[in-house]
């Protein structure tokens, strides 16, 4: 417990945490001070003036303001005396003087605390016989932004959050006295990846939702809380509806072990795609290979999809299916699509994109409170973070504005390993830019550093001092030397490392070196491997894998094989399926059929799309007509994660419900679950789930990591599931050789993927002001391998691979590492599949087209 | 990529302004980055300004928003000179507005326009520190960024010869300020130091009439530099006992809030380095103009007050931040830097001796409340010039929230002379509660307005008449007196015995400020002096917080409304009202600053503001004004129901309450 102090406010004497602001503390006691530029999550700056209160002071009484006063033992303070009346009215109509007062036509009106504070505390009249003066209106500043600098009041909350919160003040003050304004230098715009936090924290109508404006009043409105999937945060969200069925607008929602109150500008404004015209509302089925799809009954297109898995098992046996899931979906889906593999259909081809293939598979972070630094709270238990392979900013950027809050407020050290020189690489401590494919050489040399720091106890670990010490390419060595020692004296590291880098051919030896590397230097149980979906970890969880149960049990374990052939009443096989990977390129060969779940690999590799044009029967449930929809022969239509219930892991294993928050009108999709205990009953399954709620029951009694975690205990704010059972911490691990994959080719360079914030996909692309932010493909490359090439920057060039080769202009890009190409996925028209064939980095040739 | 439009040898300039402030402060950097900018450049163009940006590891719009906070930076270019003519009170009661006037004839182009041919940009300006040579120009040579003050210029012929001057490339052989009366020739050659006076034997003054005053081999000479080579070679008395003498000495502030200095030193967090001395030389005060002689005219006598203030306080660093517009002593303090430390005076060791001190002089620009101290710091760490929050005070956690003492040009200068003779003697000058000697600056309708150094406590009659000669006119005896510069209480004529010390003049009312000292005769307007007084505070408010940047906005547009006639009797409770809301109510101090001057102004000479607004606006009608903007499609085509609309507010159906009684007001 802090220390607390005593003071006396309004003639009443209570006991207050040493240090807190004045005004929390009134608040906390339900005393109303009026606020404009105070908020609880910004640092206080004092300049709207409104909080004027009376202190008694050595000399007499004044006005000073609450917002930036700490509590002093033996303060006493008056809120509601005549004076502070009379302050805080006068101090009203001064920020009203100029305010349009256009309340009918603003976003704002119904839920703005100017209108509040006006009825409140306010004049009733204004004095003001000049004209107003104006400014701009309707004035952009950025594609999803709206600034009207009339109705703004000057409190620069919107600066202070892009200052404090994204250290990226893309806005400021201009001008100054009564011309000052809020701008953005001109020629800019806010780009800043959680800027649309600056609408919800705005006290007026300044600055409104450009897809939402005019869309809404406030008191017309149904709000539920529930969480983002656009990636595996599960930022908390608040989903304003209309009418129970169209999505209105999205507005953060305080969840202080996640997001605190913030989200990304993809949670908030990339949801046009819910309510979008090209929603599949109707079964569709193709009868012959020559035939195109046509709408049928559900009753038609769900006996046939059933009937033909049923015969092709019959035909080929269960190891010609295959199930592919998704990590966009909620556990209780995934959970059904494996059951449905494995307990009706008997066979472990069970996986989903970015899943087996990953060899080091997802562990989350230990927990995001430890690395967040709350307005006013204490600092963070991490003191230094390694990213390994991971691109926040990109990727997760509220783990990023987490990530750069630490660093800057909280004292935590920041060391980025990563091909590019990524955002976070930039205001890293150390950033170590290896090549893609490089990682085991990297790793073994920081393990040779740590166990020659004579620091550790490295007698069980010789073998790995036996390696051949190989330089790895591009790092410097003192930056090996700096990391190993940071990671050597902190108390309290945490070490986050992407997906990528232990998906390739070397997986298996990046995994194990980096459980070293955590182990030696005293971090083994802060080592977390992370997914980038929003569902990922749950994924996982739920026996999405080719060798693992729910649970996390591998298929091996008999005890629990046969748990689940009780509760499912079914036998198991033994053999681990095929990855996401290998059913794909065996599709048409020795995968006859392919059930797949929000999944669309035609679109993500050529070669696939052919392979399944190759499939007996593919049956797709999804929202859109896909790519991989365009091939199948039943495309059943679901619904999004807003028109049923659902739970979501996140990044540190906080399971959070994601409530129905609307209905569609016309539509006949269905919830994932529903389809597939549809396709399941046709299949003679008898399974007893009557809704979502029934699934999460389940997995409460049958996971022991989700043991209690039923819908009801899981509450609004979710909570984290139970830890792993933890693996043989003692025994050492010894070094996994590394393949290394030769160079075709001497001018061959390492192409690796990647992704972009906005990105092609129907998630962004379908919400229609998103379109200039999401960029044309390209191809980044570094100026000395231009220059090496005889290329220049715009230059389009055909990238060959042993896989394909695809057209692409490329872009000079000093943050690449010399020798490495990079190709963003999910760009329209690159597929970057194409070249790499699932993998992360490969060999590419580039030529002038 | 774009041809970069900062050259490399530009970058390199920029990159040595940034090497001139600690690691990691390189933001400090981005004014006299800015500067150079404009000097290339002619302006400082977004673009510029991006890759300023760049450089400085910031985004684009935090340079924007500096560069448009400061008025002597520009976005936009100007003529090739860009004529600034003061027109604030002292000047104005000298005549400002029709040099202005004059300058708009002869030009063909009014306030922010350019001349056709590029040539001249004309601008009025807000208090340049040349009050006792009014009226005057700044002009501002464009190929170069130098700035000369043109003054005394009290006819028109004066005003073509400086634009002939000018014309014929003549104007910028030297900095140093231009008077018609000592350039018979029409050479442009300077003018020399002020009329200087006051008490027998001075002594921050002493030395400014002497030629060659400035430059060091004169200063010593003179016996300069002795004092700080015999303190700190021999090292008596030791800087705590350098403090304690400070203190014995009554010394109080000079800038204006008079805050006893050897008492501020001794706040300073005892084992908290480093330490920095910032000398506040930002001189905006209208009606002041003494920091500016000394930095002109005797620049080692400042120097040599830095390093006993710095010995004192143990800082070694120390920053002159100095107001943009003083270029001429911005280029005499850098020169007699430099002559000092070629010889050691200034460095790493100073005298031979263990101690360091390096001046950096930073320039401000154009910004009145910078010379707040807590803005000052702002504007030093190359941010907006915003009053901090204090807690925490700077001698805590001041500049690079290190601890920091702040001392007024003339209060660091005070610390010399006590050095030299000692706290005792010191007291010998002044009253008890003030003890010392001033620069007074007398500005305004006086015979001889200047820069007098007389003992606290002088009363203020004898200033004006003894020294400034009484008023400028024989038949119009004084009217009204501002004690301290223009944010100050007026005294009226009955006030005149009352002594110029701190004390004695907030005893009756006022502050003595920075000792600014503006005379107005009986023909002065009081309503025009409210109404530029306002105009002043409304231009340099910093918007920073609500009372401040809409009341002085709200208060000079009701000023110029009663100004051209269309005022109501009721407006003048209006106005207290409004100022009575933004003193003290307001984030600084400013914005007592900002009302003081209105509020004396409508309590002593209200009958003057009843009779204005009877003479213009008998009728009492009600000003014709729209009321507010109107925000529909169609808003150019009023409908017969928004005549109510445009009903003034007060005289609608739909009001309440009114918070000024709407009879009694009128009635």
């Amino acid at each position: 417990m802090s220390e607390t102090v005593s003071i006396t406010i309004n003639e009443q004497e209570v006991a207050a945490p040493k240090g807190a602001l004045l005004i929390d503390v009134a608040t906390e006691l339900g005393i109303e001070i009026p606020i404009f530029c105070s908020h609880p999550k910004l640092d206080p700056v004092a300049c709207c003036r409104q909080c004027l209160v009376e202190f008694d002071g050595p000399r007499g009484t004044m006005l000073n303001t609450a917002c930036n006063a700490p509590v002093m033992d033996g303060m006493v303070v008056r809120t509601d005396t005549p004076a502070v009346k009379a302050a805080q009215e006068a101090n009203l109509a001064f920020i009203l003087l100029h305010h349009p007062l256009d309340c009918p036509i603003c976003d704002k009106g119904g839920e703005c605390p100017l209108q509040d504070m006006t009825m409140r505390f306010g004049p009733g009249v204004s004095q003001l016989v000049e004209p107003k003066r104006r400014a701009q209106k309707n004035y952009s500043l950025s594609d999803t932004i709206v600034l009207d600098q009339e109705r703004c009041v000057i409190c620069w909350r919107c600066v202070r959050y892009l200052e404090e919160w994204e250290e990226k003040p893309q806005l400021g003050l201009f001008e100054r006295g009564g011309d000052t304004v809020i701008d953005v230098q001109p020629g800019s715009c806010v780009d800043a990846k959680t800027s649309g936090n600056i609408i919800d924290i705005c006290p007026v109508g300044a600055l409104t939702n450009r897809g939402a404006r005019f869309q809404y009043r406030p008191w017309q409105i149904e709000r539920t809380g529930t969480i983002s999937l656009h990636d595996p945060m599960g930022n908390n969200i608040s989903v304003d509806t209309r009418n129970g069925t169209e999505v209105r607008r999205i507005m953060g929602r305080e969840n202080m072990a996640v997001n605190d109150q913030f989200i990304t500008d993809r949670d908030r404004f990339c949801h046009h795609w819910v309510n979008h015209s090209e929603r599949l509302t109707r079964p569709l089925l193709r009868r012959s290979r020559t035939q195109a799809l046509e709408e049928v009954s559900w009753e038609e297109a769900l006996t046939f999809a059933a009937a033909r898995m049923q015969e092709i098992r019959a035909r080929s046996g269960p190891e010609a299916l295959g199930f592919i899931g998704s990590a966009k979906l909620s556990n209780e889906s995934n959970y059904l699509l494996q059951r449905l593999a494995r307990g009706a259909l008997g066979t472990n081809n069970v996986d989903c994109r970015q899943g087996g293939d990953v060899r080091s598979g997802y562990t989350g972070v230990p927990a995001l409170t430890d690395l967040m630094q709350p307005q006013g709270g204490p600092r963070p238990k991490a003191d230094t973070v390694l990213l390994f392979g991971l691109d926040p900013s990109e990727e997760i950027p509220m783990l990023d504005v987490h990530l750069k809050r630490a660093a800057s407020r909280g004292g935590t050290r920041i060391h980025v390993a990563h091909p590019r020189r990524t955002e976070s690489a930039r205001r890293a401590e150390t950033h170590l830019p290896y090549l893609p494919g490089t990682e085991p050489a990297l790793l073994h040399a920081l393990i040779r550093q740590v166990l020659e720091s004579g620091q550790v106890d490295a007698d069980a670990y010789q073998a790995w001092l036996q390696l051949p010490a190989q330089e790895p390419e591009g790092v410097a060595a003192d930056d090996i030397a700096r990391l190993a020692t940071a990671l050597l004296d902190s108390d309290h590291a945490i070490l986050i490392c992407g997906p990528d880098i232990t998906h390739q051919a070397n997986g298996e030896a990046v995994t194990t070196a980096l459980r070293v590397l955590a182990r030696l230097t005293g971090h083994a149980s802060r080592l977390a491997f992370v997914g980038l979906d929003a569902n990922s970890q749950g994924c996982r969880d739920m026996g999405m894998a080719p060798d693992m149960l729910p649970g996390g049990a591998a298929l091996t374990d008999a005890d629990a094989r046969s748990r689940f052939a009780e509760l499912w009443q079914a036998e198991i096989p033994e053999a681990p399926g095929l990855r996401y990977t290998e059913m794909l390129e065996q599709a048409g060969d020795g995968i006859k059929a392919l059930y797949l779940m929000g999944a669309d690999p035609a679109d993500e590799n050529p070669r696939w799309a052919a392979g399944l044009e190759k499939t007996d029967l593919v049956v797709v449930q999804e929202l859109f007509l896909t790519a991989t929809a365009q091939r199948a022969d039943v495309v059943l239509p679901a619904v999004s994660w807003l028109e049923t219930d659902g739970t979501f892991t996140n990044v540190d294993r906080r399971v959070q419900r994601s409530p129905q928050a609307i209905t569609l009108h016309g539509s006949e999709a269905a919830p994932d679950w529903l389809i597939l205990d549809h396709v399941a009953n046709r299949m003679t399954q008898n399974w007893p789930y009557r809704s979502v709620q029934d699934i999460t029951r389940e997995l409460s009694g049958a996971l022991p990591i989700h043991q209690g975690l039923d819908w009801d205990a899981l509450g609004d704010l979710g909570r984290r599931r139970h830890p792993d059972p933890t693996a043989d911490e003692e025994a050492p691990l010894s070094p996994v050789p590394a393949v290394s994959v030769p160079t075709p080719d001497p001018g061959a360079l390492r192409l690796y993927r990647g992704r972009l914030f906005y990105d092609a996909g129907r998630l962004c692309a379908l919400t229609d002001q998103m379109a200039n932010s999401i960029p044309a493909p390209f191809l980044a490359m570094h100026p000395q391998d231009l220059e090496a090439s005889a290329l220049s920057d715009g230059d389009q060039v055909e990238v060959t691979s042993a896989y394909g080769s695809l057209s692409l202009p490329v872009r000079t890009d000093g943050s690449m590492a010399p020798g490495s190409v990079w190709l963003p996925e999910s760009l329209s028209g690159a597929p970057v599949g194409a070249l790499l064939n699932g993998g992360y980095w490969d060999w590419v040739t580039i030529q002038k087209a | 990529m774009d041809q970069p439009l900062l050259s490399a040898e530009l970058r390199a300039e920029i990159q040595a302004l940034i090497e001139r402030y600690p690691p990691g402060r390189g933001r400090s950097a981005i004014l006299p980055a800015l500067y150079a900018i404009q000097r290339e450049l002619g302006y400082a163009p977004v673009e510029a300004q991006n890759e300023l940006a760049d450089m400085l590891g910031l985004e684009p719009a935090e340079v924007g928003a500096v560069v448009s906070f400061y008025h002597m930076i520009h976005a936009e270019p100007k003529g090739d000179y860009l004529l600034q003519v003061c027109t604030n009170v002292p000047c104005m009661l000298r005549g400002a507005n029709g040099c202005m006037h004059a300058l708009e004839e002869t030009l063909g182009v009014t306030h922010g326009e350019t001349t056709a041919d590029g040539q001249f940009t004309l601008e009025h300006m807000e208090c340049l520190g040349s009050c006792a040579t009014a009226p005057m120009v700044a002009v501002t040579q464009k190929s170069s960024g130098q700035i000369r003050y043109f003054e005394e210029l009290d006819s028109e012929e004066d005003i073509q010869d400086v634009l002939t001057l000018l014309r014929e490339d003549k104007g910028f052989d030297s900095l140093e300020r231009w008077t018609p009366d000592r350039d018979p020739e029409r050479t442009g050659a300077p003018a020399g130091p002020y009329t200087v006076g006051g008490m027998e034997e001075t002594y921050l003054t002493r030395r400014v009439n002497r030629p060659q005053s400035h430059t060091l081999a004169d200063y010593e000479a003179d016996g300069g530099y002795e004092t700080a080579r015999s303190i700190l070679t021999s090292g008596t008395p030791t800087g705590p006992e350098l403090v304690d003498m400070v203190k014995a000495s009554g010394l109080k502030g000079r800038g204006g809030a008079g805050f006893p200095t050897g008492v501020k030193w001794g706040f300073l967090p005892p084992d908290l380095f480093p330490r920095y001395l910032v000398v506040n030389a930002d001189e905006s005060e209208p009606g002041t103009f003494k920091d500016r002689c000394v930095m002109e005219y005797d620049p080692h006598q400042l120097i040599e007050s830095i390093i006993l203030t710095s010995y004192a306080i143990q800082a070694e660093e120390a920053y002159i931040y100095i107001r943009g517009e003083y270029y001429f002593a911005y280029r005499r303090l850098r020169e007699a830097i430099a002559e000092c430390e070629a010889k050691g005076y200034l460095g790493p060791n100073l005298f031979g001796t263990r101690h360091k001190l390096r001046i950096v002089v930073h320039r401000g620009a154009g910004a009145y409340i910078c010379g707040e101290e807590s803005a000052l710091l702002s504007s030093l760490e190359g941010y907006r010039g915003f009053p901090r929050s204090r807690p925490p005070f700077p001698a805590v956690a001041g500049l690079y929230a290190k601890p920091t003492i702040i001392n007024n040009v003339e209060s660091v200068c005070n610390v010399l002379h006590i050095s030299r003779m000692g706290a005792d003697a010191y007291r010998a000058f002044g009253t008890e509660a003030s003890p010392g000697f001033r620069m007074f600056c007398l500005s305004g309708n006086v015979k001889r307005p200047g820069l007098y150094e007389l003992p606290h406590g002088t009363p203020v009659r004898v200033l004006i008449e003894d020294y400034g000669g009484g008023p400028q006119h024989p038949d119009r005896p004084v009217r009204a007196v501002i004690p301290g510069g223009l944010s100050m209480q007026l005294f009226s004529a009955d006030q005149l015995e009352t002594g110029l010390d701190p004390e004695s003049i907030a005893g009756a009312g006022s502050n003595l400020g920075s000792a600014g000292i503006i005379v107005m005769d009986e023909s002065t307007s009081m309503v025009d002096v409210g109404l530029r007084t306002v105009a002043f505070f409304r231009e340099e408010s910093c918007g920073k917080c609500t009372p401040c940047r809409e009341g002085t906005v709200w208060m000079e547009d009701i000023l110029k409304r009663i100004q051209r006639g269309e005022g109501r009797t009721r407006d003048l409770p209006l106005l207290e009202h409004i100022a009575d809301n933004i003193a003290g109510k307001s984030f600084c101090p400013f914005g007592f600053a900002a009302v003081w001057g209105l509020q004396s102004n409508l309590a002593k000479f209200g009958a003057d503001w009843t009779r204005h607004i009877e003479t213009t606006n008998p009728e009492g009608q009600m000003p014709n004004l729209p009321v507010r903007p109107i925000y529909r499609p169609d808003a150019e085509e009023q409908s017969g129901l928004f005549e109510i609309a445009l009903e003034p507010v007060g005289e609608s159906p739909l009001v309440r309450d009114s918070v000024v009684p709407l009879d009694s007001a009128d009635s």
